[in-house]
């Protein structure tokens, strides 16, 4: 997995490639809440990313939270269809903005 | 030992080496120089006695002899004129000088002779027998039968022919010593020109044995030898101490310390501290010291390391077994119902994880059935699942509907929840006299159901969010209704999400197809068969996800 991010002005996007799982997570987590120390909205670029396990979900809730509590937003943009069943089932689409 | 001994060897068979080479060249050297010392002593000798005897004869008298010699030679003076020579007092008053001379001196022959470079030069190899370049005038050789008188000629050694030719042309003394050597041993002579008028006419001949030169050079030899044998010895006995007090013993001492080290399992030896030569050794020393204590510590540091590891590991398998002893997993669960067949299994992946499973009775007519899967793995995500599955228990019990048990549990959960840990989770309460299914869903994958027609198929769930991911989030149960024969399979995503090595998921197609070829076999049968079908598509892929599944058919 690989992550690249780029920041014009007051937004941050973390582009993701590869696989999310138990072992990647802690980077994706990691560089959510980097971003939301400098900026107050994050996007999530899910255009290459090809896997996220349930690991992978806890570092986008623990985003989320983050987001709400700073009152900014986290944003997930180009969400394969196979992501996005992940996150209908578990319900996350209730919780997230997707885009 | 072998070590020590094979060093001072070295150095032992190192110093001979250079103590033969010194003696066999200063011995040699001094041999040859000893040796021509002699040498040229005795030649001198023979030069002082020719001198004596040329001042035996006044100068008219010499020149009388020579010149009638030479005319005896040209053959202008008859032998009856040497003849008379040979009667005159002064002759024979020569003579007998000369006779005593040789006595008195031990040497082997005094003579005086005419010649010339000509016939000396006149020299052939084919005619040797007949070249005679010197005609005597006074001989006085030590055996009487072989002595020449005046007018009587005879030859020499030719190798001799030019060192005496450059005395005839130069009148001086030869650098030859004419060594010659005969049953007694060597011999020199003196070739000593005599002049008469200024012109040189003859030689004096004085051949005089060596005989102590050999003895004195064997005592020589065998002293120096003797010298330098012993001078080498000591050196070597001296040096031989120096290096083993100051080199061999040290080196010997941390070879030997090292093999300890080995041998008492790296106790660091103290006794290399002690080696105080302040050059190499001692640094050499100082170091293997350091290293001792390096490999020590080293090797405590490893000891620590692997008992902790250990620990960890054993703690761990402990925690596994722990887990799995939670899940219900004694089958047939309920011999003495034959309303419903239960079975389910879980496979944790390598390390602890978070997947469980859960049935139980609340009454005589509810079966309860759950599957839940953790996020993340770990001790933390079996701690976090232990809760969740108590929790859940208990909320049931306490006779609550589906959904309301999921929004207790799920506010319970969210508090203290720092780690954002959540749970997905699946739960369904079958009333068996019925058949009727009531269930709710906690963002988890749905469950596969073989309905009245007998055909496995996704059951569409109202996806609620997943517990303790937000407080307060209301869940909506819903329920269908199960005939006799109908199946329910529920799963945790380590089935659907099992890769094979090319990194391709198996999918909820795969897994739906799998279902309905053994969809008429027991629930334990249909498990096993899934079990195996994922680990032929596993093949050689290493899984990182518990597998976990529950199915449950129902008999009416």
């Amino acid at each position: 997995m690989q992550i690249t991010e780029t920041r014009d002005n007051e937004v941050i996007t973390i582009a993701i490639e590869g696989r999310v799982d138990t072992n990647t997570s802690p980077q994706v987590q990691d560089a959510i809440l980097k971003s939301f120390q400098k900026v107050n909205q994050v996007v999530l670029d899910f255009s290459q990313c090809t896997y996220v396990s349930s690991a992978g979900l806890r570092a986008l809730l623990i985003g989320q939270k983050t987001a709400s509590s700073k009152k900014g937003t986290m944003k997930l943009v180009h969400v394969p269809e196979i992501l996005m069943n992940v996150l209908q089932m578990s319900g996350f689409v209730n919780i997230l903005t997707i885009e | 030992m072998k070590k020590r001994s094979s060093l001072v060897a070295k150095f032992i068979i190192g110093f001979l080496i250079i103590g033969i080479a010194i003696c066999t060249v200063t011995t040699a050297r001094g041999y040859s120089q000893y040796k021509s010392y002699i040498q040229k002593k005795y030649n001198d000798i023979a030069y002082d006695i020719a001198e004596i005897f040329e001042n035996y004869m006044t100068e008219e008298e010499l020149a009388l002899y020579m010149n009638a010699v030479e005319g005896y030679c040209m053959g202008k003076v008859s032998e009856e004129a040497l003849e008379v020579i040979k009667e005159t007092s002064e002759y024979q008053e020569t003579e007998k000088l000369l006779y005593s001379l040789r006595e008195a001196t031990e040497a082997n022959d005094i003579f005086l002779v005419y010649t010339n470079k000509d016939v000396i030069l006149s020299y052939e190899e084919a005619n040797a027998e007949n070249w005679k370049p010197l005609t005597y005038v006074f001989d006085c050789y030590m055996v009487e039968e072989l002595k020449f008188g005046m007018g009587q000629k005879s030859g020499f050694n030719p190798i001799f022919n030019e060192s005496i030719v450059e005395v005839l042309e130069t009148g001086k003394r030869a650098d030859n010593y004419f060594i010659s050597e005969s049953d007694f041993g060597y011999n020199t002579s003196a070739v000593y020109p005599v002049m008469v008028d200024g012109e040189i006419k003859g030689i004096i001949g004085v051949e005089i044995p060596m005989s102590t030169l050999e003895s004195a050079l064997n005592e020589y030899i065998a002293n120096s030898v003797l010298a330098t044998v012993a001078i080498v010895v000591v050196f070597i006995v001296i040096f031989m101490i120096y290096m083993y007090r100051n080199m061999i013993s040290p080196i010997h001492l941390i070879a030997h310390e090292a093999e300890q080290f080995v041998e008492n399992d790296a106790e660091v030896s103290e006794k290399l501290a002690t080696i105080k030569t302040k050059d190499e050794i001692q640094k050499l020393s100082e170091s293997v010291l350091k290293m001792e204590i390096g490999i020590k510590e080293y090797i405590a540091n490893i000891t620590k390391i692997t008992a902790e590891k250990e620990r960890i590991g054993a703690e761990l398998n402990v925690a596994k077994q722990i887990q799995a002893d939670l899940l219900p997993s004694i089958f047939p669960a309920f011999p003495e119902r034959s309303e419903f067949d239960i079975f389910a299994t879980m496979n944790p992946a390598k390390e602890v994880g978070g997947d469980f499973y859960d049935f139980f009775m609340v009454d005589e007519d509810h079966l309860v059935f759950l599957i839940a899967d953790v996020s993340g793995k770990g001790v933390p995500a079996a701690l976090f699942m232990v809760i969740a599955k108590t929790l859940i228990k208990n909320q049931v019990l306490k006779g609550e509907e589906p959904a309301a048990v999921f929004e207790a549990v799920n506010n319970q959960l969210c508090e203290n929840n720092k780690e954002g840990m959540f749970v997905t989770a699946w739960m369904g309460v079958m009333e068996i006299s019925t058949g009727n299914l009531t269930y709710v869903n906690a963002g988890h994958n749905p469950p596969v159901v073989k309905g009245e027609d007998g055909v496995f198929r996704y059951l569409k769930c109202s996806p609620g969010f997943v517990l303790a991911g937000l407080e307060g989030i209301p869940y909506s149960q819903e329920s269908i209704r199960l005939y006799k024969g109908d199946s329910i399979y529920i799963y945790t995503d380590g089935v659907t999400d099992t890769i094979n090595m090319q990194e391709e998921m198996y999918g909820e197609d795969k897994l739906e197809n799998a279902l309905n070829i053994h969809r008429e076999e027991t629930p334990e049968e249909i498990l096993k068969a899934i079990k195996e079908e994922l680990e032929l598509f596993a093949g050689e892929a290493e899984q990182f996800d518990d597998v976990t599944m529950l199915c449950m058919k129902y008999k009416g």
